[in-house]
C-alpha cells in the first residue's frame, strides 16, 4: 500500500514537472510550428472512424439503456432531455477520451518510447535541440486541441445516433426527441461542462502519455509495458478528473 | 523451363493515381476490405482458441498464472475506476432527477438496475480493455519480435495454444470475478454519496424491486462476452506484431482501440437483443 502510494506521488510529481516545462515553452511560443501541424493532422483527422463510431455507438446504447425506464414511465418526451444531457455532460467526453487516450496516448507513448529505446531523444539534444520544445511540447499541445475538437463532433454524432435509435426501437420520433432535447431544461451550461471536462482529459492524457513515453527502459518490452502503464494511468486519471469536476461544475 | 515474363509489371501501373470521388470510394472500398479481413483473422483466432480449449494441452500453472496477471493486478486499478463511477453516476442523476421531481426515493432501484444490467460490466470491460489488452499485445508483440513466436512454430507449438489460449481462459473468468466486485465497489460509493450528498437512507438507496432476472442475466452475458473478446483482439493484434520496438506500439496501440470498439459494439448488440426480449 505504502510503496504503491509512494510510487504514485512520484508519477503524478515527475508529470507536474513536465507539465511546468511544457507550459512554459508554449508560453514562450518556443514550439515547432510545423510538427504541431503535423501532430494535429495525425491525432485529430485520423482518429475520426474511430470517434464516429464511438459516438453512434454510445448514442445507441444510452436509449436502449433508457428504453425500460422511458416505457415504464411513459415520458416519451423526456427522451431527448435524458440522453442529451447523459451524451453533453458525461458520456460522450468520457468515451471520446477513452478511445483517444487508447489511439493517441498510447500511440504517442509508443511513438516517444521508440525515439528514447533508439537513442534518437539523445541525438535531438547532442544538436542542440530542446526535445521538449521539438517533441514534447507540439504533442502535448496537440493532444489537448484534437480531445476538445473532437469531443464537440462526437456530442452532436451520439445526439444524432440517439435520435436515430430512439426511432427504431421506441417509436420516438427525431422530432419529438429534438423537442426534448431544446425544451429548455438543458442549458449550455451543460455542453460547457461537458467541454470543460474534456480538456482536463486532453491534459491528463497528453502529461501521462509524455511521461511514460520519455521514461522507457529496456528495447521493445520496455515500449510495451511503458504503453500499458499510460492507458491506465490516464484512464484512472480521466476518472479521478471527472469526478471532481462533477462536483465543482 | 518456367516462362519468365519479358518485363515485370511497373508498380505505378498497378495503382493508379487516385483522385476526386474516385479516391474517397477507393478509400472507404479499402477500409471495408481491411475490416472483413481483419473480423475473419479474428474468427479464425477466436475458434482456434476454442479447439484448443477442448483439445489442447492441459496447463493449470499457466491459467493461474494469467489469472493472478488479468485478475489480482485489475482490482486496485478497477476499483478505483468504479468507485469514482458510482459517485459521478449518483450525484448526476441525483442533480438532474431534482430537476424535475422533488421525490428521489427512486434513485436507488434505478441506479442499482442500470448497474446490474450495463455499467459494471461495460465500463469495468472498456478498462480491462486498456489494461488487459494493452498489456497482452505488449507482451506477445514483444515475443513476435524477439522471434520467440518463431521458434514456437519452428518446434510444431501453435502459439495460439501457448499463449492466446490461457490468457482467454483466465480473462474469461477473471472478467465475470472482476465486473461483479466493481459493481459492488460501486453500489458502496453510490449508496454513500447518495447518504452524504442527498440525505438519502441506504436502506431507501439499496432498493432491489426493479432488478430481475433479465437484467442479471443481460449483465452476467456481457461480462462474459467480453472477457472472450479482449484476450482473442489483443492476441490477434499481437500476433501481427512487425517491425522492432516500433512494432510493438503500434500492435498494443491497435489492441486497446479494437478491444474497446469491440466491447462497445457487443454492448450495442447485447443490449438490443436483450430488450427486444426482455422488454419494460
Amino acid at each position: 500500500m505504502g510503496a504503491r502510494a509512494l510510487e504514485i506521488a512520484e508519477t503524478v510529481g515527475s508529470m507536474g514537472m513536465l507539465l511546468g516545462r511544457i507550459v512554459g515553452r508554449t508560453l514562450r511560443l518556443s514550439l515547432d510550428r510545423e510538427e504541431l501541424m503535423k501532430n494535429l493532422y495525425r491525432m485529430g483527422v485520423l482518429s475520426m472512424p474511430i470517434v464516429i463510431v464511438t459516438a453512434i455507438f454510445t448514442g445507441g446504447i444510452m436509449v436502449i439503456q433508457a428504453a425500460p425506464l422511458v416505457t415504464r414511465l411513459q415520458a416519451y418526451g423526456l427522451l431527448g432531455w435524458g440522453a442529451g444531457f447523459g451524451i453533453l455532460r458525461e458520456i460522450a467526453p468520457l468515451l471520446t477520451a477513452l478511445m483517444i487516450n487508447g489511439r493517441v496516448g498510447a500511440n504517442n507513448t509508443a511513438e516517444l518510447g521508440t525515439m528514447v529505446v533508439t537513442e534518437q531523444v539523445d541525438g535531438l539534444r547532442v544538436l542542440a535541440i530542446d526535445p521538449i520544445g521539438f517533441l514534447i511540447a507540439p504533442r502535448f499541445v496537440s493532444i489537448v486541441i484534437t480531445l476538445l475538437l473532437v469531443t464537440i463532433f462526437a456530442d452532436v454524432l451520439a445526439l444524432i445516433g440517439a435520435a436515430y435509435v430512439g426511432d427504431l426501437m421506441l417509436g420516438v420520433s427525431p422530432l419529438t426527441f429534438y423537442n426534448g432535447l431544446t425544451s429548455g431544461l438543458l442549458g449550455t451550461g451543460d455542453i460547457v461542462s461537458g467541454l470543460v471536462k474534456s480538456v482536463l482529459y486532453g491534459v491528463v492524457i497528453g502529461l501521462s502519455s509524455c511521461h511514460f513515453g520519455l521514461a522507457v527502459r529496456g528495447g521493445a518490452p520496455g515500449v510495451g509495458k511503458a504503453v500499458n502503464a499510460t492507458v491506465v494511468a490516464s484512464a484512472a486519471g480521466v476518472f479521478v478528473l471527472d469526478y471532481l469536476v462533477s462536483f465543482t461544475l | 523451363m518456367a516462362a519468365v515474363p519479358d518485363t515485370l509489371p511497373d508498380e505505378d501501373d498497378l495503382e493508379p493515381p487516385q483522385t476526386g470521388m474516385l479516391g474517397v470510394a477507393a478509400l472507404i472500398g479499402d477500409q471495408a476490405i481491411a475490416l472483413l479481413r481483419t473480423g475473419r483473422e479474428l474468427y479464425g483466432i477466436f475458434v482456434r482458441t476454442l479447439y484448443f480449449c477442448f483439445r489442447g494441452r492441459r496447463e493449470p500453472g499457466a491459467i493461474a498464472f494469467y489469472m493472478h496477471e488479468v485478475g489480482n493486478k485489475s482490482v486496485f486499478f478497477l476499483s478505483v475506476v468504479m468507485g469514482f463511477i458510482g459517485m459521478i453516476m449518483v450525484y448526476q442523476g441525483g442533480v438532474q432527477n431534482l430537476r424535475i421531481l422533488p421525490d428521489l426515493s427512486l434513485i436507488g432501484a434505478t441506479y442499482l438496475e442500470l448497474l446490474i444490467r450495463d455499467l459494471a460490466a461495460s465500463i469495468g470491460a472498456l478498462m480491462l480493455a486498456t489494461r488487459v489488452g494493452a498489456g497482452i499485445a505488449a507482451e506477445i508483440g514483444s515475443m513476435v519480435v524477439t522471434e520467440q513466436v518463431d521458434a514456437l512454430r519452428m518446434s510444431a507449438a501453435d502459439p495460439v495454444d501457448y499463449l492466446v489460449k490461457p490468457r482467454f481462459l483466465a480473462s474469461l473468468v477473471m472478467t465475470l470475478c472482476l465486473c461483479v466486485w466493481g459493481a459492488a465497489v460501486s453500489t458502496i460509493t453510490g449508496t454513500l454519496t447518495a447518504y452524504v450528498y442527498f440525505d438519502l437512507n441506504p436502506h431507501t438507496f439499496l432498493n432491489l424491486t426493479l432488478v430481475d432476472a433479465a437484467d442479471v442475466g443481460t449483465g452476467l452475458a456481457k461480462c462474459v462476452a467480453y472477457g472472450a473478446a479482449i484476450p482473442v483482439v489483443s492476441g490477434h493484434a499481437g500476433l501481427a506484431t512487425h517491425g522492432g520496438s516500433e512494432g510493438v506500439g503500434r500492435a498494443t496501440t491497435r489492441a486497446v482501440v479494437n478491444s474497446s470498439l469491440a466491447v462497445l459494439f457487443l454492448n450495442l448488440i447485447i443490449s438490443a437483443v436483450s430488450y427486444l426480449l426482455f422488454p419494460g
